[in-house]
């Protein structure tokens, strides 16, 4: 195969075949359509060379134009802090795992007509076992469905951000009509995000025949684009803001960008809960995969977050106080020196107001090092939070004192160790 | 020391439910000597080296194309899913490429595993048709039947199932894989919905109406494309590719049931034992390999731990910092995390930690793909909206390798973001810990056949899993495969003049023959009892109690030169130096703690510059009075095989027998040495050893070190019994999977060459016998409608042997806790004619030998002393050994 073509080359062709809309009816002859798409080296193969050349000088995006939409939507999500993100037409899942990473998202939905696209790479939204080993502070579940969005599922309901990237252009005519009442009048987001091709910017990219996409049903000129979403927005109370991605060259920026977007927000506040419950419908999407990831919201993990915490911070504790019994007695070979730059928990022990009570101490072969000094520690008080959530969470899994108020160690086999 | 004694005396015993650490690459993880820790009731804490086994070479291989610097996974493929890990050892460089497996497969494990495929199962190495009296039969005969159950399942297929293989063209060519599969993909009415296809090679369940099919697909830019689907292979159930493509779609299903991936096994996330004393969490899993066994095709699934760590690479360097402070920080995170496997917070692969670079950190840059230049934090930040808090810590560095075209990168990892899996060697010396651990891991029988149920069950369950299987046309036997075993007699013990039973439950004769007379004891008349001034009372105890055990073993003793040093390094080298006679027997070394660097360089000394057998004991484990005796009595057997002494014997019928036992230790974190061990016997009795070792580093054929050694164990055994030997036995021991091709192909024509040498009519039988201590096949004994370990004895040379080799198993060890582990053993070479089932009771007779330990071991003594050997000058010497020791089992 000769020698990849310009990055330029490359960015345009990904600019146009990352059209995640799938969404469209015809189901799997659909998506392998949008798979042909994918063959970006193919085109590259039989792309005539002059062709090539004038290609370079006209259009250059960086990055590339599909992940300069996956930005936008990331920004967004930045600025407006969603709780409950669902993209529609989420394809391959790739816009999905970007937002997975979004630590405000707790929500995540992801609907295509296509499942396979979706099952292909889905495996990528599992939680990694670092989510289990380190569970995070949010919760976040991510769920994908299957299902056109010419239909109402109350699965889709309450959700902050619904982005269609990509989407519309690949839906019929009959299903365009249904969009607007799902989208906007069901699920009723506070934010809808559409993006779709500017037909105006077609001129610009060679080899662009009728659309960018075999099947693509309509391609929209600014105009176009701009009056449908004014008066979807007029019909269910949202406000739309027009921008986009994909700067048209110097000289011809009549043409408007690549991508055409439209931002929506609704314009009366969150619907309640009653409000949605009146509006009965089946569910008619299929789930075809679901992962709740690890979270501290859980008691479960939460727990062991704590337990593992108090007993390591309590070893490190006790290390320290056995070290300096050491120091006393022995010729010790070695002799621990703390740097307090590289560690933290000699230096948060200095640091610790010793009232009497914090104070560790030894008994006899047993170590008490008090719960109130292990609370102090930054991170496990970050974890409880109070105290009193400390010792009901770690209630008969961790070994304390008669009294409840002190970690205990038996350190009599101890010596044995190194 | 006992410590060192018993560490050293602790046979190689079973390897079961051993986490599977960080990257070890085959299903058993761990080093079968951690599992093994059992010693006997007083427990002493084993000097660090060692726990540890030579670590098999487990360099992972992810298969993928790095620049220097690119932090892993990049944008464009998100979440790709762990890697293959391959292993590559000594023998690798030589290892033909492309075996016996199709092209076609290798393309597809390409796809399907995201990288180069080793032929981890050997298969295609067909030994036994080369020896014809084992043609008939491999199976021997002694011994009282047994009942036995296995972690084996049947997989059955329907009746004339095949596989078939198509090749699939294009015209015109088209090259993106993806292309390729949604342009074919679109005539899934044609082709069926179940296939597996790598871009070329497509495998379907079911044959096409015609030879060749042609399809006509349109790409988006209209352009037409014709595609040729053309049969090129129908696979019967059996063959070799079958088998590979039996073992991916397992795989896919072990992934259908949301099991994690962490190197090669299947994971469960959702249930972790968490063990908070030492920030651990294990996983449990599974490892499963489909093969062609004796009579079936049967999965072997097998129970396995994952060990993880609750804390990050630079949770880890911090305590490390705050441990060992400012000067010996650098060195110690090396010597700890070097070698370890990380998994990333971001992406589900693992890395081995190649280097820490210190004068980097995480504001550092790096060059991506694209060409631009980004910051570690900017990176992370953008990519993965990771926020790294301490932008002071340095960077770890992964190389990356890529099988065929050898084209090395290496990748920069946050410590950050890396967990750490696995225990370090730190961690395994911590005997606490182990035994904390081995609570969870170490499975009774019962329990571990009730966890493989629960895979099956699931499997079974899944609606999924179950589809895909019919799809394939494939189902699973869900009751594991029962047949009848072999309980071969136990051997007596002779021991200067008498005979001695052990009771086969234990196995382990310590009692029976306490205060027996060794069969040759070497007189103490001169030597040297070294120890620091604080340890002047154990030093006396110590030898007090020596005073009062070794008359009834018949061993003189005189009084020692007692000498007090400093406790420096340079005290014990000095007095070495100065005090050391010809006449000197041994030196005995009392060191305060367990410090390896003392320890090797008064090891080194002694076996290189000064060859004087030497015992270190640490003052610990001679510091309780209730154990001193047993302490003192093991320290005296040590010291006296250490000096060419000799305690017990089996009979061995065999004549003028040579046995050769071979082991390799790698070096995986220092100098990348290799070292293998080699051990001959001498005499008769198999009580003396002939033993050398070959040293090499990176890259060097380790066959031309052995055919040395082989050729001076021929002399000197000529030496000792006036003749040659007309036998030749050679255990070999530290062969990786995957690379039986190579020793079969090397290494055995260089055995026969090297007696070739030694004259023209010369010409002895000769016998070689792969052992492998790691292997994924259970036994359980069906005792009173219960599961339990088989005695030792158990020989199994049917039903989960594979047809094509002349192999069978030896459970020889007895263990108290877990699953014991049986020992594998595969006749690659054969010319002794003699019956499968003398060649099976001569390898039982050979694990009763071993010194260090009076009992039964799991695999032949000289394979031990082998492993000892090469241990020792691994981790302390480094390099050969004086010669003037090598008739004596000084490393023991």
């Amino acid at each position: 195969m000769p020698q990849g073509p310009s990055p330029a080359l490359r960015a345009v062709r990904r600019s146009s075949r990352r059209s995640p809309g799938c969404l469209s009816p015809v189901g799997a002859a659909a998506c392998a359509g949008r798979e042909l798409a994918v063959g970006e080296k193919h085109c590259q193969n039989t792309m005539d060379k002059n062709f090539q050349e004038e290609f370079t000088q006209i259009i250059k995006f960086q990055p590339p134009l599909y992940k300069q939409r996956y930005q936008f939507v990331k920004d967004l999500v930045e600025k407006y802090k969603p709780k409950k993100v669902a993209d529609l037409g989420c394809a391959d899942c790739s816009l999905l795992w970007m937002l997975k990473f979004c630590s405000c998202i707790e929500v995540l939905a992801g609907v295509d007509i296509c499942a396979n696209v979706m099952k292909e790479k889905m495996h990528t939204l599992s939680p990694l076992p670092v989510d289990y080993l380190q569970p995070s502070e949010r919760s976040l579940t991510v769920t994908l469905h299957h299902g056109s969005v010419a239909h109402k599922d109350p699965c889709m309901l309450g959700f902050d951000l619904v982005t269609c990237i990509e989407l519309i252009e690949h839906l019929e005519e009959s299903e365009l009509k249904k969009f607007p009442e799902v989208v906007f009048g069901f699920m009723a987001p506070s934010i809808v995000v559409i993006s779709t091709p500017n037909s105006e910017f077609n001129p610009l990219l060679p080899r662009v025949m009728l659309y960018r996409h075999p099947d693509h049903k309509f391609e929209w000129s600014q105009a176009q684009f701009q009056s449908w979403a004014l008066e979807t927005a007029r019909c269910y109370n949202y406000s739309v803001e027009f921008t986009g991605v994909g700067h048209p060259p110097a000289g011809m920026e009549k043409v408007g960008f690549c991508t055409q977007i439209g931002v929506f927000v609704r314009k009366y506040p969150q619907t309640g809960e009653s409000l949605q419950s009146e509006k009965p419908t089946e569910a008619v999407y299929k789930t075809v995969f679901k992962a709740v990831y690890p979270s501290l919201k859980d008691e479960k993990y939460l727990q062991n977050a704590v337990i593992s915490e108090v007993i390591f911070t309590a070893q490190i504790i006790k290390h320290h106080l056995m070290s300096k019994h050491k120091e006393y007695g022995d010729e010790c070979e070695r002799k621990p020196k703390f740097q307090p730059s590289m560690d933290r928990f000699s230096d948060h022990l200095g640091k610790l107001v010793v009232e009497k009570d914090m104070e560790p101490f030894v008994s006899g072969n047993e170590i008490y090092i008090p719960l109130t000094t292990i609370f102090s520690f930054p991170k496990v008080n970050r974890l409880c939070g109070t105290f009193e959530k400390l010792r009901e969470l770690i209630a008969g899994k961790v070994t304390l004192s008669s009294d409840g108020s002190a970690v205990m160690f038996n350190i009599e086999h101890e010596n044995e160790e190194n | 020391m006992t410590g060192r004694a018993r560490a050293r005396g602790r046979p190689p015993r079973q390897a079961p439910a051993l986490p599977a650490v960080g990257g070890a690459p085959v299903p058993q993880g761990v080093p079968g000597q951690l599992r093994g820790q059992q010693q006997p009731q007083q427990a002493q804490h084993p000097h660090p080296q060692q726990l540890q086994q030579p670590q098999r070479p487990q360099h992972p291989h992810p298969q993928q194309l790095q620049q220097l610097h690119v932090p892993p996974a990049q944008a464009e493929e998100p979440g790709a899913h762990g890697r293959l890990r391959g292993c590559e050892g000594v023998l690798q460089e030589r290892r033909p490429e492309g075996l016996l497996v199709s092209s076609g497969l290798q393309d597809m494990s390409l796809r399907d595993r995201g990288g180069r495929r080793r032929d981890f199962h050997d298969l295609g190495v067909n030994t036994r048709q080369a020896m014809v009296h084992v043609q008939e039969s491999k199976t021997g005969f002694s011994g009282k039947m047994i009942k036995l159950t296995t972690n084996h399942f049947r997989l059955t297929s329907r009746p004339q199932w095949a596989l078939y293989q198509y090749h699939v063209g294009y015209s015109p060519e088209m090259e993106a894989r993806r292309l390729r599969s949604a342009l074919l993909f679109q005539h899934e009415d044609t082709i069926g919905r179940t296939h597996a296809f790598d871009g070329t090679v497509l495998f379907l369940p079911r044959k096409l109406d015609a030879k060749v099919t042609e399809l006509f697909s349109r790409t988006r830019n209209g352009e037409d494309v014709k595609i040729t689907v053309t049969l090129t292979n129908e696979l019967p159930p059996t063959s070799p590719t079958c088998l590979q493509f039996y073992n991916i779609i397992f795989r896919r299903l072990l992934k259908m049931l949301n099991l994690q991936q962490i190197g090669r096994n299947y994971y469960n996330p959702n249930d972790p034992i968490s063990i908070p004393n030492h920030r651990l969490m294990v996983w449990l899993g599974f490892t499963s390999s489909i093969l062609q066994y004796e009579e079936n095709i049967m999965l072997c699934a097998d129970v396995s731990h994952k060990v993880l760590r609750g804390e990050t690479v630079l949770d880890t360097m911090h305590s490390l910092h705050s441990q060992v402070g400012e000067e010996r920080f650098r060195d110690t995170c090396a010597k700890e995390l070097i070698g370890l496997i990380v998994l990333t917070k971001y992406n589900n692969r693992t890395y081995r930690i190649d280097d820490i670079d210190w004068d980097n950190n995480p504001k550092g840059t790096f060059r991506k793909s694209d060409g631009s230049e980004i910051s570690f934090v900017e990176y992370y930040k953008k990519q993965y909206n990771i926020e790294i808090s301490d932008w002071m810590q340095p960077v770890l560095i992964s190389q990356m390798k890529r099988g065929k075209g050898n084209i090395q990168g290496s990748v920069a990892l946050i410590p950050e973001l890396c967990s750490l899996t696995g225990l370090t060697d730190k961690m395994r010396r911590d005997f606490n810990m182990m035994k904390d651990l081995a609570i969870h891991t170490r499975l009774p029988p019962e329990q571990r056949q009730r966890e493989l149920g629960r895979l099956l069950n699931y499997i079974q369950k899944d609606d999924n899993v179950q589809k895909e299987l019919r799809n394939w046309g494939l189902s699973f036997d869900y009751k594991s495969v029962s047949f009848t075993g072999r309980v071969v007699q136990g051997e007596k013990i002779i021991q200067s003049g008498s005979m001695f039973d052990y009771s086969p439950q234990f196995a382990d004769w310590t009692k029976e023959t306490r205060g027996v007379p060794l069969i040759h004891a070497v007189p103490m008349d001169s030597w040297l009892l070294i120890y620091t001034r604080r340890n002047h009372d154990v030093a006396n105890t110590l030898l007090q109690s020596l005073f009062k055990v070794t008359p009834s073993m018949g061993i003189h003793m005189n009084k020692p030169n007692m000498i007090e040093v400093d406790d420096r390094t340079e005290a014990y080298l000095r007095v070495l130096q100065q005090r050391i006679t010809p006449d000197t027997n041994i030196v005995v070394c009392i060191l305060s703690s367990s410090r390896k660097d003392k320890y090797d360089a008064i090891k080194k000394y002694l076996c290189t510059d000064c060859p004087v057998p030497s015992q270190c004991v640490l003052a610990r484990t001679l510091s309780k009075p209730q154990t001193i005796m047993t302490v003192a009595t093991k320290i005296a057997l040590q010291m006296n095989c250490k000096m060419g002494g000799e305690l017990w014997s089996v009979e061995i019928p065999l004549k003028q027998v040579m046995i050769v036992g071979i082991d390799c230790y790698h070096d995986t974190v220092a100098g990348k040495q290799s070292i293998a061990g080699f051990v001959a016997s001498l005499n008769q009795g198999m009580t003396r050893w002939f033993s050398r070792c070959v040293v090499q580093s990176r890259g060097q054929e380790l066959v031309d070190g052995i055919k040395v050694c082989l050729q001076t164990a021929l002399r000197n055994w000529s030496k000792w019994n006036r003749c040659l030997p007309s036998r030749i036995f050679v255990y070999r021991d530290g062969v990786g999977d995957g690379q039986l091709n190579t020793l079969v192909n090397y290494e055995v024509p260089q055995f026969l060459d090297c007696l070739k040498s030694i004259g023209a009519d010369y010409s002895p039988k000769l016998t070689v016998i792969v052992v492998k201590k790691r292997v994924g096949a259970r036994f359980f004994a069906e005792i009173g409608g219960g599961l339990r370990n088989p005695p030792p004895g158990t020989v199994v040379d049917t039903v989960v042997t594979r047809p094509e080799w002349y192999d069978f198993f030896v459970v020889s060890q007895a263990v108290k806790n877990g699953c014991v582990a049986p020992t594998h053993y595969n006749v690659v070479y054969d010319t002794s004619q003699l019956k499968p089932d003398h060649v099976q009771r001569l390898t039982y007779k050979l694990c009763h030998m071993y010194y260090n330990w009076s009992g039964i071991i799991r695999v032949p003594a000289p394979c031990q002393y082998a492993h000892k050997l090469a241990f020792l000058v691994g981790q302390s010497i480094h390099r050969e050994p004086s010669l003037m020791l090598s008739d004596r089992l000084y490393y023991l």
